[in-house]
């Protein structure tokens, strides 16, 4: 095999170096021990999945389906493709429909997805996520947004810009301006994909919510008080949005008198048709680095009645970049140096290493004479048949 | 050396006209020559013959700079593969098809319009153009499906077979299937495709001029249709298999229906409409619990995996090709038939200074190739075969027929099938490792049939088998 010249790496795949795995193993362990704090259990599912998992409505949209990675299994003659999963939320819904019916869950994971992306785009994302099944509004939505908050502080990001929002307004609008099921699923599909367009076809049908459309399109950078001039407008003309309104009023006034920052920006949807409730970003930089929200019919797709939920995601690798540098300091290695190349010395020079990492030393054999950043060397002698160490 | 895709079959005579009207003089080609590469008069120019199928991938691997294929080709490379570096240029305004979505009476009845179908589970879809189909599926939300990928025939699948079949349909074919279209994925006419980077970098107006005169009026109607969300009206409902005592049996089409004929009736089999050169569909077999339907050989392991047949007389290289792709299949051959033998052989060009594949990969290595090009009808097998013989780094090159002309200029190696070595010889072409021998033989799923349907079945075997034995 050849190395030179070019890189046998796949398109959109990335190393981590050791240097970024030790930050990735800095952020996995503040991760892991504030979810585990928070009553968390680790979960790990499967690479590959069954497609069907995907595609009905109300699970990915079909930007996302258009980018997964599909293909026929081993015993595929079926006709029924698996993918390399393309979420983690899906999968964990999976397994709690399978293990826990019932009752409530608390998962949390550090799992790869993979999606297709243009060039050198990444197309294996590495995501630090956690669900809560069975518990509804407004705890869990207060309790995740929590969970992600902290483990942005812990890991040294001391003013994460958090941006929240609530899917179910629009799509209360969209069911009061008449549009059937399917043409809902499809506008809210567009709406995904960033086109704002839709809200001119929605305004041609509720002339008389033109003004509350404006100001809910303009609400970017709101704060809960802001919310009342909107349930105002809307209680008249569409009495149906009031609900998802007080759900997020009663989720950033939480937030208010716990004296959390967040910024109320109602154009976000989240890039998924499962969000049914409370969604939120959190930017670091002006770079998303963390999401979720309520998903309260997801569960139901599976099993036949409504199940709550609500989860969040950590982009790791966004993060590394913005991850101030480790302060601590790497323990000094010691190099172990056999006599010579016999069986008794090497055993020995084992012993001693072992013995080493048994007291807590970082320690390796090296040969004589090999260069090495260790900051101590052994050196095993044998005179007169007898083992000398000589630091 | 600039160098034109162009297609083979249905397209062929009217491609052929456009290139002399144009004053491109194909010379052989026109005259429907069975070669497969012309000389373009005139120009630093070379033809070559494909099916309309290869035509895009061939322009995507950059092996031609253009082609004239029909434009739902291309949508159905791109429905899977969008990155892809072909660029659809125009079109000349002749051989319109729609690529539809059918089903029959029978299963509108059952299921009610397709609109409604967006809650049912296990549909089963059989196309000619399998991504197209996906695209369908995923498109409609539908929330489990089955694609079924077939060389051909698909409209004879419905209703026993598949609630849907996706195929081309250039007039009134679904009409006369019996089937009713409930969707248009895709419309195109020939069209004419090049390769993005050639077109950015190289002088290919000696032959793209021209062709690009003939350009048609745009026609609003090429689009590709994906429609929207079915609804999902009702309860889920899931759809099942069928069991209802009947074997079904699989017959071939084309180069193997002589043999399979000859196979019958060495066996005192007879069934109507199903003779040496000429079948209907559905061919009675005069016994009473066997229903006997024509599809295309390569089909057929797939659809006895699943359970659509019961049996089926294909070939053993495409038993073969299905088991590498699925190694778990409960397929399996239960009689030889010892017809259509021929050999499933790796050949190269004869110049080359090597008898063994080592040698010959090292020699490629040599002289700069360092990805192997493998081209087969067989790419399961194909691919299998790279990994085995240890080729190292290699490509697969799917083709659907018109496989001679591949080796040297377009893959190092052709996996095909030889009877006599003729062909191979007369492509200037020669056996660097034989593979397999295939005969025609009858398959099965590994569990039998239950009851009635079980006997009727293994009846069927032994009266073929026993005249194989007497014929050995």
């Amino acid at each position: 095999m050849t190395l030179a010249h070019e890189s046998l790496r796949c398109p959109g795949m990335h190393d981590l170096s050791p240097e970024e795995m030790e930050r990735f193993r800095r952020v996995e362990q503040v991760f892991r021990s504030s979810c585990e704090a928070w009553g968390f259990s680790e979960i790990r599912t499967p690479v590959i999945e069954h497609l069907h998992l995907f595609t009905s409505a109300g699970t990915l949209s079909p930007q996302m389906l258009g980018r997964v990675y599909s293909f026929l299994d081993w015993d595929g003659w079926s006709g029924e493709r698996v993918v390399l999963r393309p979420d983690a939320t899906i999968p964990a819904a999976r397994l709690y429909w399978e293990r826990s019916r019932g009752q409530i869950a608390k998962y949390f994971y550090v799992e790869n997805i993979f999606r297709f992306a243009p060039s050198e785009e990444r197309r294996e994302v590495w995501q630090c996520g956690a669900e809560l099944i069975g518990e509804s509004w407004p705890l869990g939505d207060l309790e995740v947004i929590t969970v992600v908050r902290g483990i942005l502080e812990q890991l040294g990001f001391a003013e994460p810009t958090l941006r929240l929002s609530h899917t179910g307004i629009i799509r209360a609008i969209l069911s009061a301006a008449g549009y059937t099921p399917e043409q809902q699923l499809a506008l809210y599909d567009r709406l995904i994909d960033g086109d704002l367009g839709v809200y001119g076809g929605i305004e041609a049908r509720l002339p008389e919510a033109a003004a509350p459309l404006a100001m809910l399109r303009d609400l970017t950078d709101g704060h809960v008080d802001g919310l009342e001039n909107l349930r105002s407008a809307f209680e008249l003309t569409l009495p149906q949005i009031v609900q998802p309104i007080e759900e997020l009023r009663t989720v950033a006034a939480t937030l208010e008198a716990a004296g959390r920052p967040y910024v109320l920006d109602l154009t976000i949807v989240r890039g998924f048709e499962y969000y049914t409730g409370p969604v939120f970003h959190i930017l670091i930089d002006g770079q998303n680095v963390a999401g979720g929200g309520r998903y309260d019919v997801l569960v139901a797709s599976q099993e036949g009645h409504s199940v709550p939920a609500c989860g969040f995601a950590i982009s790791v690798e966004p993060l590394l970049a913005l991850l101030p540098g480790s302060n601590a300091t790497l323990a000094a290695m010691v190099d172990v140096v056999p006599a010579n190349r016999s069986a008794q010395d090497l055993a020995s020079a084992l012993e001693v290493v072992t013995a080493l990492h048994a007291e807590g030393h970082s320690a390796e054999l090296v040969h004589a004479g090999r260069e090495t950043a260790g900051a101590w060397e052994l050196r095993l002698e044998r005179r007169r048949g007898r083992s000398h160490y000589r630091l | 050396m600039i160098k034109l895709a162009l297609p083979g079959g249905d397209l062929r005579g009217e491609a052929a006209k456009l290139l002399t009207s144009l004053g491109l003089h194909s010379g052989e080609y026109a005259n429907g020559s069975r070669s497969y590469r012309f000389p373009l008069a005139g120009e630093e120019a070379e033809l070559r013959v494909f099916r309309e199928k290869d035509i895009p991938i061939q322009i995507a691997l950059g092996n031609y700079d253009l082609g004239i294929c029909n434009r739902v080709w291309l949508d159905e490379l791109q429905a899977r593969f969008p990155q892809d570096q072909v660029v659809a240029l125009c079109g000349f305004g002749f051989g319109g098809i729609d690529v539809v979505a059918a089903t029959s009476p029978e299963t509108l009845r059952d299921l009610g319009p397709v609109e409604d179908w967006g809650g049912t589970e296990g549909l089963r879809i059989v196309s000619e153009y399998p991504n197209l189909a996906e695209a369908f599926a995923l498109g409609a939300r539908l929330p489990r499906y089955h694609i079924i990928p077939v060389w051909g025939a698909a409209g004879s699948y419905p209703p026993e077979d598949a609630e849907l079949a996706v195929f081309a349909d250039g007039g009134e074919v679904a009409q006369r299937l019996g089937l009713t279209a409930v969707a248009c994925l895709a419309t195109g006419s020939a069209s004419l495709l090049a390769n993005r980077e050639c077109l950015a970098r190289r002088d290919l107006s000696p032959v793209l001029a021209p062709l690009l005169k003939a350009a048609a009026p745009r026609d609003s109607s090429r689009l590709l249709r994906i429609p929207s969300v079915l609804q999902a009206s009702g309860p889920r409902r899931q759809l099942s298999v069928r069991e209802d005592g009947i074997v079904r049996l699989a017959l071939p089409d084309g180069h193997a229906q002589k043999h399979t004929f000859a196979a019958l009736a060495s066996a005192g089999f007879a069934f109507e409409g199903y003779g040496e050169k000429n079948a209907v569909s559905r061919p009675e077999t005069g016994i009473s619990g066997l229903v006997a339907k024509v599809i295309r050989p390569q089909d057929m392991p797939q659809h006895v995996a699943y359970g659509s047949f019961d049996l089926a007389i294909t070939g053993r290289d495409w038993l073969l090709d299905h088991r590498i792709a699925f190694p778990s299949s409960p397929v399996r051959e239960v009689a030889d038939l010892r017809r259509s033998r021929y050999s499933l052989c790796a050949v190269v060009d004869e110049r080359l200074p090597y008898d063994g594949l080592a040698e010959t990969i090292d020699y490629w290595h040599s002289h700069g190739r360092s990805v192997i090009r493998i081209a087969s009808e067989y790419a399961n097998l194909a691919d299998h075969f790279a990994r085995q013989r240890h080729i190292g780094r290699y490509q697969i090159i799917p083709v659907s027929g018109a496989s001679e002309g591949f080796v040297p200029e377009d893959a190092e190696i052709l996996i095909e099938g030889t009877e006599t070595g003729t062909s191979v010889a007369a492509n200037r072409l020669k056996v660097i490792d034989r593979i397999f021998e295939s005969t025609n033989c009858v398959i099965a799923r590994q569990s039998p049939l239950p009851g009635a349907a079980g006997e009727l079945a293994a009846s069927f075997l032994e009266r073929l088998r026993g005249s194989v034995a007497v014929s050995a």
